[in-house]
This record gives structure tokens, sequence and C-alpha cells, in this order.
């Protein structure tokens, strides 16, 4: 049995490693002889059959294939529906985990405890989901961990660094900036900021509109009309990017079969200036990554690259001049989250890690010195707290004679309620005749998956009543259909 | 120095107070109408409920005035860079949708008013 596993679980790759005897990491290839599977799956219409990796992305029929699903993991109502039957982002994802685990134990042994990494802005669903997604699988999660987290435990691995280091992880669909302290096998985790629709695809978009508008100056007609044709001029944009990270220009020839073909024209500096927007977007985040912990950019020793897309020299250049210093490769850019998870398997009880998110509720809050007043949003445990954890803040009641309290879980650290998630209510049934001004103490606990249970307690009377956060909506199971779907997607043919 | 008084999105929304609308009463409550609403909203979103038939620029979006120092645009797009950025990965579609367009917004000022990266 493989003792320690680790899977990046990625928007447009998924890669699986485990820790060898001599305790170094390793990348297990799966059946088609690839270290990473697109995490694409297709639904074929005449076998009962489900594809997996670069055969569903390449060959099936877009309308019954689904890409980049991880995209959707946050999303309480997303759904894809082939043939009548509704899948899960969970389910998708844990028919590309199921393809891995069944594959890869044919080379190491069976699998059935693994370490799955996650984008650190992954919220509470999204985490919630990702382990439904392993359990369906049939495999057992022993931890969450973020993704910059496990890369930045590879390559301290690998290079043997020390200080302060901020990793800057960008993905297929999303951009991770983790700060974190490395001394000797200790890490503690400083701050992680992430940003959804910064990554690769997000550039390959871009690129394809810039076919678009190419083909359609020369042929004045649109360069696809359907999704296969769009998937296609999609490949096509992904190619000349690789190619624009080596060479200054890339020509091409695009086309369909109704309107003809285009040859495209790319330099390096039109991709460039393309994607400044998006890069821009990006060092804010560094910025708000060094702000929310009180550092500057001179204070950060290692500036390390994680993702296919820091393979884009713009991005190099960008962060070296942010830093003052170039910004190094943690080596194979794609295999370092999975490396780093399978490492972190085994580690895990030396890397101190944070909480990625505020917890609060809402409150009436009246300053005192200011005058100022109204509902906000009041935060029980605060973003980069240490984890796990738990943290107590005290009410009082506003009304007299109330025999209901409830009590809003909100997610967010911003104190304007607008700008934060609702994720879950407790309601507390209380005596009669109280007056206004009984105090409440409302404790949230924060466990080292990232997942929050929450416990009010009416101090009068001492009744208390505790939950952990559920979500509903169409694109998420009960627990029950956990179990039912498990069983059924356990024997599917996945290949 | 704090008064914290336990309120819940009920309680909130019966007590009529003065505070800005609650979450996720969500796409109602942030584009009604009611005077209560918008005596809370900060200046670009005072902006956005009563947007003129031309689109906002992304300066009014972000509440950047021409008199505003340099110092103070760049802090004020940090503090609308982060509260949007958590936003974008609302549970609430609208709240996404609408935090794509100020991020957009955001950064079209700072390139506009700052060195390119």
């Amino acid at each position: 049995m493989a003792e320690y596993v680790g899977i990046d679980l990625g928007t447009t790759l998924t890669g699986l490693a485990w820790l060898k005897a001599d305790g170094n990491p390793e990348i297990v290839p799966n059946a088609d002889g690839e270290r990473l599977t697109p995490s694409v799956v297709y639904f074929d219409s005449h076998e009962e059959v489900k594809l997996v990796g670069s055969a569903a992305r390449d060959g099936g029929d877009p309308e019954r294939t689904v890409y980049q699903i991880k995209r959707h993991m946050d999303d309480p109502e997303h759904f894809v529906e082939i043939d009548g039957r509704k899948w899960t982002p969970s389910e998708i994802s844990a028919l590309i985990l199921s393809k891995l685990q069944r594959e890869c134990s044919r080379i190491i042994g069976d699998i059935d405890e693994v370490v799955i990494t996650v984008p650190a802005n992954f919220n509470e669903l999204a985490r919630k989901s990702t382990i439904a997604a392993a359990e369906l699988a049939g495999m057992k999660v022993r931890r969450l961990v973020n993704e910059p987290t496990a890369a930045a435990i590879y390559y301290a691995h690998s290079h043997g660094v020390t200080g302060r280091v901020l990793v800057f992880d960008m993905g297929g669909g999303t951009l991770d900036v983790t700060i974190l302290e490395v001394e000797g096998d200790n890490i503690r985790i400083l701050t992680s900021e992430g940003a959804r629709h910064l990554g690769g695809g997000n550039i390959d978009d871009m690129l394809v509109e810039i076919y678009a508008e190419q083909y359609r100056k020369q042929v004045n007609a649109g360069l696809f009309t359907d999704e296969r044709q769009r998937r296609r001029v999609i490949h096509a944009a992904e190619d000349a990017k690789k190619m624009l990270s080596k060479l200054q220009r890339v020509n091409d020839t695009i086309g369909n079969d109704t309107d003809g073909i285009a040859r495209i024209d790319l330099s390096r500096e039109h991709f460039e200036k393309t994607i400044s927007r998006l890069l821009t977007r990006a060092i804010m985040l560094v910025e708000q990554a060094l702000d929310g912990v009180s550092l500057q950019p001179k204070d950060i020793e290692h500036v390390v690259l994680v993702g296919g897309s820091t393979r884009i020299p713009k991005v190099k250049t960008v962060l070296e001049k942010f830093f003052g210093k170039p910004p190094k490769s943690c080596g194979n850019v794609d295999e370092a989250v999975a490396l780093g998870a399978a490492l972190f398997a085994k580690k895990s009880a030396r890397v101190q890690e944070v909480c990625n998110q505020s917890y609060g509720t809402l409150a009436y809050i009246v300053n005192a010195r200011t005058g100022e007043e109204g509902v906000r949003n009041s935060i029980v445990i605060a973003k980069n707290t240490p984890i796990p954890c738990s943290m107590t803040q005290v009410y009082t009641t506003s009304e007299p004679n109330e025999r209901r309290i409830e009590v809003d879980i909100t997610q967010g650290e911003d104190s304007d309620p607008r700008y934060v998630d609702l994720i879950g209510r407790i309601t507390l049934e209380v005596p009669p005749n109280r007056p206004a001004g009984c105090e409440v103490a409302v404790t949230y606990s924060y466990d080292e998956n990232q997942r929050v249970s929450a416990r009010v307690k009416d101090k009068s009377s001492g009744r208390s009543e505790e939950i952990a956060v559920t979500y509903k909506g169409a694109g998420i199971l009960s627990d029950e259909e956990l179990l039912k779907r498990g069983s059924a997607l356990r024997q599917l043919r996945i290949e | 120095m704090f008064k914290k008084v336990l309120q819940s999105l009920t309680k909130a929304f019966g007590a009529k107070i003065t505070a800005p609308p609650v979450n996720r009463a969500s796409s109602t409550a942030r584009s009604g109408d009611s005077d209560t609403g918008k005596k809370g909203l900060p200046e670009s979103d005072a902006v956005k409920s009563d947007a003129p038939p031309k689109a906002p620029s992304p300066e009014s979006l972000c509440g950047i005035t021409v008199k505003m120092p340099k110092y103070e645009i760049r802090k004020r797009l940090a503090v609308l860079y982060r509260r949007y950025n958590r936003a974008a990965s609302s549970l609430d579609a609208g709240m996404r949708a609408e935090s794509e367009m100020m991020l957009d917004a955001i950064v079209k000022v700072r390139e506009k008013h700052f060195d390119p990266i």
C-alpha cells in the first residue's frame, strides 16, 4: 500500500505523486504513460465508459465533454447534464480522481488515503466539494493542503532554502500568492491570497479573441460557430502561447470548413500587451498579500514560481521588476504541487497553516468613540489566524422577550455585510421573559482542512447549539446521495 | 468602546436600520431604490445605483475624483481590490459578475494613473 500520496487536482491537469522509501517524492504516471492527466471527462454516447484525460480532451464531442470543472467547485448551483443525468462538480472531479487511483495503484499499490491540494482562495464549499470528490472515488482525504503551500514544501525540500519565501502559483484557472517562512524542516505560512480567473485558461481566452479578430479581418466571417470549432481554436491558441514563451513571433493558419482559412500573425509584444491587464491584477494580488502581513517587497528573500503560466517570460519580468530580484523556478512548475502534496502527507505536523478566510456574524455595532453605528460583519476568526483554532466573541441581544436567537455565519473579511457570504445560520431557542442585553457567546472552530463549525451559547440559560456548515443547491449532494452515488461511481468503467 | 448587538438578516431588515442593506437579500437589496439603502452605500456604489444610460467611467465606478492625490488613489484601489477580489468567489452569481466588472475597472484606473507594471 502507498502510504504517503498527494494529488494535485488541477483546473487543466491532475497529477499524483507518492513518497518513495528514500523520502523523495515521485510522480506516478497514468496508464496512458502520462505524468499529468488532463482534467477533462468525456461521456461516450455509444459505450458505457467515461473517458478521462488526453483521449477525452482531444477526441470527443465537445458537447459531451467537461473541461475545467474545478472552476465550478464553489458554485452550489452548478451541474452538468448528460443524457438526462445531472452530474455535480464533485462527481466529475471524482471521475478524474478515480482514473488516477485505479491506474496509479497498479504501480505503487493500493491508494486509500491521500492529501489533495486546493487553491488557497478555495472557499468552504469548494473544499467540502473536493473532499466529497475523493470520497466518491473511494479515497479518504488525510488532509487538504493549499497548492502554494505544497509547492513551497517541495521547493524547500529540493533546494534546501531558509528564510521568507513568496510563492507565485499561476495555474490553469487561478493565481495563488502565499508568503511563508522556512526554517529547516519547519514551515510557517504567514498568508495566502488567491484570485479566480487569473490563469492560463484566461490567457488562452484572450488569444482566442485575437485569432477570431484576425480571422474576421481577413475572411469577413466568424472563426467558429460551434463548440467543436472553438475547442480547435483554443488548442491552437495554447500552442501559440507556448511558442511565444520561446519565440518573438508566431505564424499559424486557422480556419473552418465553411469560410476557409486565414493566416494568424502574433508577436510576443502584442501578446504581452494583451495580457498586461491580467498581470496588473496579479501584481495587485501580490501587493495585497504583502500588505496583509505588513511586509515590503524587500522583505521577501525568495520568489518562487509555480504553475504552467509562469513560463511566460513577461510574468518573470514583471515579478523581477516588482521585487528587484529575479524569481526562481521551483524546477518542474507543473509537478511541484503534486510532489509537495506527497511530502506534506508525511510532514504535515511540521507545517503551520493559517485560516484563509475570516469568519464572523452580523452584529449591530456601536462605536462609543466615533458614534458610528450600523449592521456590520463582526469577525470572530480573522484571516491568517494559525489553525486549527477556536475563537469566541460575546454579543448581546437587542430586544426583550426574544424566544429565538438567530446567528448568521459569514465568510469574508469585509466589514460591509454586502461583500461577505452567508454560509450558515444557527437558531437557538431561549427561555421566555428575558430582558434585552443578554449575553450570547459565539464560538467558531476551524479545522486543519479549513472547514468551519459554529457554536452559540446563551450565557444566562446555559443553552447551546452547534452546527457544521452545510450547503444546499443543485450542484451539491446530500450525505445520503454521496453514499449512493459513490458506490455507483466505483462500478463505472473509467479509462 | 464597541457595543456589539447580535443581529440576523431577518432582524437587520425588520429593524429598517440606517446601515447599508445586508448581503444576500442580494440583488434586490443592492439595486433597490429605498432611501435606506442608498444612504449607507460607498461612493462607488452610489454612482452605480444611479447609473445613467451611458456606462460610468472606471474612475467613477471606483469613486476616484479628479482632485484625489495619487497616494489616496492607490489606497482606495487597494481597498476595492481586496473587496472585489474576495467577492469574485462569492456564492452569489450576481455578486461574482459585479466583482469581475469592478476588478476590470480597478485595473484600468491603476494602469491609467500609475506606471506600468
